[in-house]
């Protein structure tokens, strides 16, 4: 283990030569509308980390979902250590020694860690638990890999970071020796994220064979020994990460080259837009306040970012800010001069407020309505889009090619798409397109490019500069360190409710905010003194 | 993107909503008319005096429907009286299919109904003949019932939407608080309202006793001896006009939104609490509407001590509405289809060994097949899928430009991989 964790990442993989433990041969599957995957190859060695790097809708989760037998290929053929096998159903997978780390933790928040990990393949004997046998295992495992965890923690207690290591420790405890995981950073620190590689780094020097699915280039340079690329369901190509850079890497899964920093100019911060003061809002989980006692300003023409780890009352502060959730007495929000705090939604929206959501499937878009009908959800009654009760879509179809157009919206059926059958990059294109061409004076973006690809994120962070170069006041909500650093003029941290910090993104680094979001350092009030001014 | 037509075209038939809809109906219906064949035909084979061809005999009966009367005369008899019975069904349906269309279930039909029967025979027969034209009582007694199954209506919605309270709990709560606020107000004013002069003292007075009833533009001439009125029509176009509100004004445009995401809508400005209560009023007002079209006919016997027993009528409203995929034009269609099947299965006990649940029977594993026709519509979906070849290209995904690009940009980057000898 000791001499993988330190093994430099560009010295070749001393898997180079070791068998292939997985191969996936040309394999094919369709949707209706869509080939997700053609004639793909990927051939996983046994003690390797084998990164998979493609866009949103590349065709790695279908991929990942034909090893793992949630899917059936069309063409092509799976082969482990060499013996071709089919694989059904997660059974199946399991079987054969297939894990997979989902995105989003399969785990039952009511249930200790201990409980989580032996569920399904309980020890028992005549239906009573060996839980002592169990817990031995479990621990045995967590000390020879490196996974603190607290075996009698619920998981609905415990830090995301313990979520993820609970789940490796699942994939150990079913004696998986594959093991794939998806996108697992997304939700993590960045001092959580350097753990993980190290835990990465140790399983393979343990033997396991590692998929690592993600469109983060940073760290399939760190972690990764090989990378198979995937572009629009076609297999661009395998590396060995050493050989190449994160620009070659980005080129080949886009397929053009791309700029990682943001070009913007420097701010000109202009009138107040947003004025908070004292905002609070009661937590539904515990006692504490979601949001304890927050004041900021936001002026036009200026990016102010809240950074923050998820959970740490982002959410409910966003949505008491635009309504969705009623704020404590003794909150003020002022807009462009006028006092809002206790306005509707509608208010807001028709007042010079325009709110990217969090979670474009449950506020962002009425899937079951189409891309048309989505665009002018806040704009239906307006004179332009109705007369006399009804709705001219005439004027709505034409609205929403307008946009579709110019924001470059791609959908199998343009305007008449039911917004359900659209990629997640384009439905988040729609909400953007909507939200800017609204006439406003802030913009409120909760984490507009979550779960997008580069090439994705690249326009949206141009369409939100050029907003704020338009004169709009920005207040963007991420949890992406780089998203913040980026693109932000000044950086507010939020931690446990509470503003914590205010840096300016040309003196920091990743690493001191990553200090302030876990609540080891916070400023005063005093030295934080500018988010008063 | 700009040229939707020619996208739209590339939609192969069995992948259309609506043609799959329909598909959907069709396949629900005939599995329903297949299980109770079968049924018959179990009936048959176990039992002694019940021949085997009997169980044909049953299921031609009831496919015939209004036909199964025998003579043209009587054919068209029945037919009259099965559209008018299928009026009330038709807005008890659109009453269930608008509320689930604003994500809510108004299982409180049948207390709207009983509500707008109440209110429009209490004006019908309070107001005394020749104190105003005939017209204008039918039309302040249509108003009045529709008017309370609006109110009645509204409850379920207000607690819903100001206090989150489950609409369906509500409405069965209002369901027999109507059922016996009705029987009450009737038995406390018995002399004015049972129907005391033909000794039916269940019932309360026909309509026509005061000289109000529905107009019918000879339309019970055309189905000579039929109770058929207007109501039929008013039904329909009530039906449309619903249809036109929900696809094409703002105000269908948020009920919708609000029933397929509430989240969203609240998100999107709309004030959902108050599309959820108008919703449920509306819902209310169209059933109890059909009460007041039926009982305005003038000639039918409303049974007045509904403390027993719920209308089924307001029940039916849910596989109405469920077998026309809320469609409100559809409604119109799946309420005659049950009528008809209703119709044909009371022939059954005279002409046949079976009794006329059967055709219950049917209608009941119809609705339960509509259970999975989202299952069906995913079959289809499928294999048109098969059958039709993929488009080469991916629409959704990135688009052609870039593809130059990526091509002076791949040669250097797969020899990097090639190396590594992948290509087999």
């Amino acid at each position: 283990m000791e001499n993988t964790v330190t093994r430099p990442a560009n010295a070749p993989a001393p898997a180079e030569t070791a068998p292939y433990v997985i191969e996936m041969r040309n394999i094919t599957k369709e949707f209706p509308g869509i080939i997700a995957n053609d004639n793909i190859t990927l051939q996983l060695r046994r003690g390797e980390i084998h990164a998979l790097l493609g866009e949103n809708g590349a065709g790695k989760s279908t991929l990942m979902s034909v090893l793992f037998g949630l899917y059936q290929p069309e063409k092509g053929e799976i082969y482990k250590d060499g013996k071709k096998v089919v694989i059904n159903n997660p059974n199946d997978a399991n079987a054969l020694g297939i894990g997979m780390v989902h995105q989003h933790f399969k785990l039952v928040d009511v249930f200790s860690v201990l409980d989580n990990i032996i569920l399904g393949i309980e020890p028992n004997t005549l239906g009573f638990l060996r839980k002592k046998e169990a817990r031995k295992r479990v621990m045995e495992l967590s000390e020879s890999y490196g996974l603190n965890v607290d075996p009698d923690a619920l998981v609905e207690d415990i830090t995301v970071g313990m979520q993820q290591r609970t789940e490796i420790l699942k994939m150990l405890y079913r004696n998986n020796e594959i093991l794939i995981f998806d996108e697992p950073t997304a939700v993590l620190t960045p001092q959580e994220i350097t753990e993980l590689m190290h835990i990465m780094k140790g399983l393979a020097a343990e033997g396991k064979s590692i998929l690592f699915i993600s469109h983060k280039l940073n760290e399939i340079m760190e972690v990764a020994d090989r990378c198979t690329v995937l572009r629009k369901g076609k297999y661009v190509g395998t590396v060995n990460v050493a050989d190449v850079t994160k620009e070659q890497l980005s080129a080949m899964m886009v397929g053009r080259n791309v700029k990682f920093a943001v070009d913007k100019d420097p701010a000109k911060p202009g009138e107040v837009m947003l004025d908070i003061e004292h905002l609070t809002v009661k937590s539904r989980l515990h006692k504490k306040n979601a949001v304890n006692d927050v004041s900021l300003q936001v002026r036009a023409g200026e990016i102010v970012c809240i950074a923050g780890i998820d959970g740490n009352g982002q959410s409910e502060f966003v949505a008491a800010l635009t309504g969705l959730e009623k704020a404590e007495p003794g909150s003020k929000i002022v807009l462009d001069g006028a006092d809002v705090t206790k306005k509707t939604i509608r208010y807001k929206n028709t007042h010079g407020m325009s709110h990217i959501p969090e979670d474009r499937h449950k506020h962002g878009l009425v899937l079951d309505y189409s891309l048309e009908e989505n665009i002018v959800l806040q704009r239906y009654f307006e004179p332009d889009f109705q007369k006399a009760g009804f709705i001219r879509f005439d004027k709505v179809r034409e609205y929403a090619d307008g946009l579709i157009e110019k924001f470059d919206v791609r959908s199998g059926q343009g305007a008449v798409t039911p917004a359900r059958s659209m990629s997640g990059g384009n439905q988040q294109k729609t909400i953007i397109a909507r939200e800017l061409d609204r006439p406003h004076k802030l913009l409120v973006a909760v984490q507009p490019t979550r779960g997008l690809d580069v090439g994705a994120i690249e326009f949206i962070h141009e369409q939100i500069v050029a907003t704020r170069d338009a004169g709009s006041a920005v207040l963007l909500i991420s949890l992406e360190l780089d998203e913040v650093m980026n693109l932000s003029d000044r950086i507010l941290v939020m931690y446990e409710g509470e503003i914590v910090g205010e840096f300016d993104p040309k003196t920091t680094t990743v690493e001191e905010l990553g200090l302030y979001m876990a609540g080891a350092k916070r400023q005063t009030k005093q030295e934080g003194g500018s988010e008063h001014a | 993107m700009r040229n939707t037509a020619t996208h739209t075209e590339k939609v192969p038939f069995f992948r259309k909503p609506a043609v799959q809809s329909i598909v959907a109906s069709v396949i629900c219906i005939f599995g329903g008319l297949l299980v109770g064949f079968l049924v018959l035909l179990f009936m048959a084979i176990f039992s002694k005096d019940i021949p085997f061809s009997e169980a044909f005999k049953g299921i031609l009966i009831v496919l015939s429907g209004p036909g199964a009367a025998g003579n043209p005369k009587d054919i068209l008899f029945t037919c009259g009286n099965m559209l008018f019975t299928a009026t009330p069904l038709i807005m008890t349906g659109l009453s269930v299919s608008l509320a689930f269309k604003t994500g809510l279930f108004n299982i409180g039909a049948p207390g709207q109904y009983l509500m707008g029967a109440m209110g429009s025979l209490l004006v019908a027969l309070s107001i005394p003949q020749g104190s105003m034209p005939a017209w204008l009582i039918w039309t302040l007694a249509f108003l009045t019932g529709t008017l309370l199954g609006v109110v009645w209506g509204a409850i379920p919605g207000f607690f819903k939407a100001k206090f989150n309270v489950n609409e369906v709990i509500v409405c069965i709560l209002t369901n027999w608080i109507a059922a016996n606020v009705v029987s009450w107000v009737f038995y406390a004013n018995q002399e004015a309202f049972v129907n005391f002069a033909e000794t039916k003292t269940n019932f309360i007075r026909k309509t026509i006793s005061n000289g109000v009833s529905t107009a019918t533009f000879g339309l019970d001439k055309l189905f000579a001896g039929s109770y058929l009125d207007v109501s039929i029509l008013i039904a329909c176009l009530i039906a449309v006009l619903l249809y036109v509100m929900l696809n094409k004004t703002t105000f269908g445009y948020e009920l919708k939104a609000c029933g397929y995401n509430r989240n969203a809508a609240k998100y999107a400005g709309m004030n959902e609490k108050r599309n959820i209560m108008l919703s449920m009023a509306i819902a209310g007002g169209l059933a109890a509407c059909g009460a007041a079209l039926w009982c305005l006919n003038g000639q039918q016997d409303f049974k007045w001590n509904t403390y027993q027993a719920l209308p089924n009528v307001g029940f039916n409203g849910i596989p109405a509405a469920l077998l026309a995929s809320n469609n409100p034009i559809g409604v119109i269609f799946s309420a005659l289809f049950l009528r008809y099947i209703d119709t044909g299965g009371s022939y059954l006990p005279g002409e046949t060994a079976f009794n006329e649940y059967v055709s219950q029977l049917i209608i009941a594993v119809i609705i339960y097949f509509a259970g999975f026709s989202k299952f069906i519509k995913d079959f289809l979906t499928k294999r048109s899928a098969k059958k039709t070849p993929l488009p080469p290209k991916a629409p959704e995904r990135l688009d052609p430009e870039p593809e130059p690009a990526a091509d002076t940009v791949q040669p250097a980057e797969v020899p990097a991989g090639g190396k590594e000898g992948e290509a087999k």
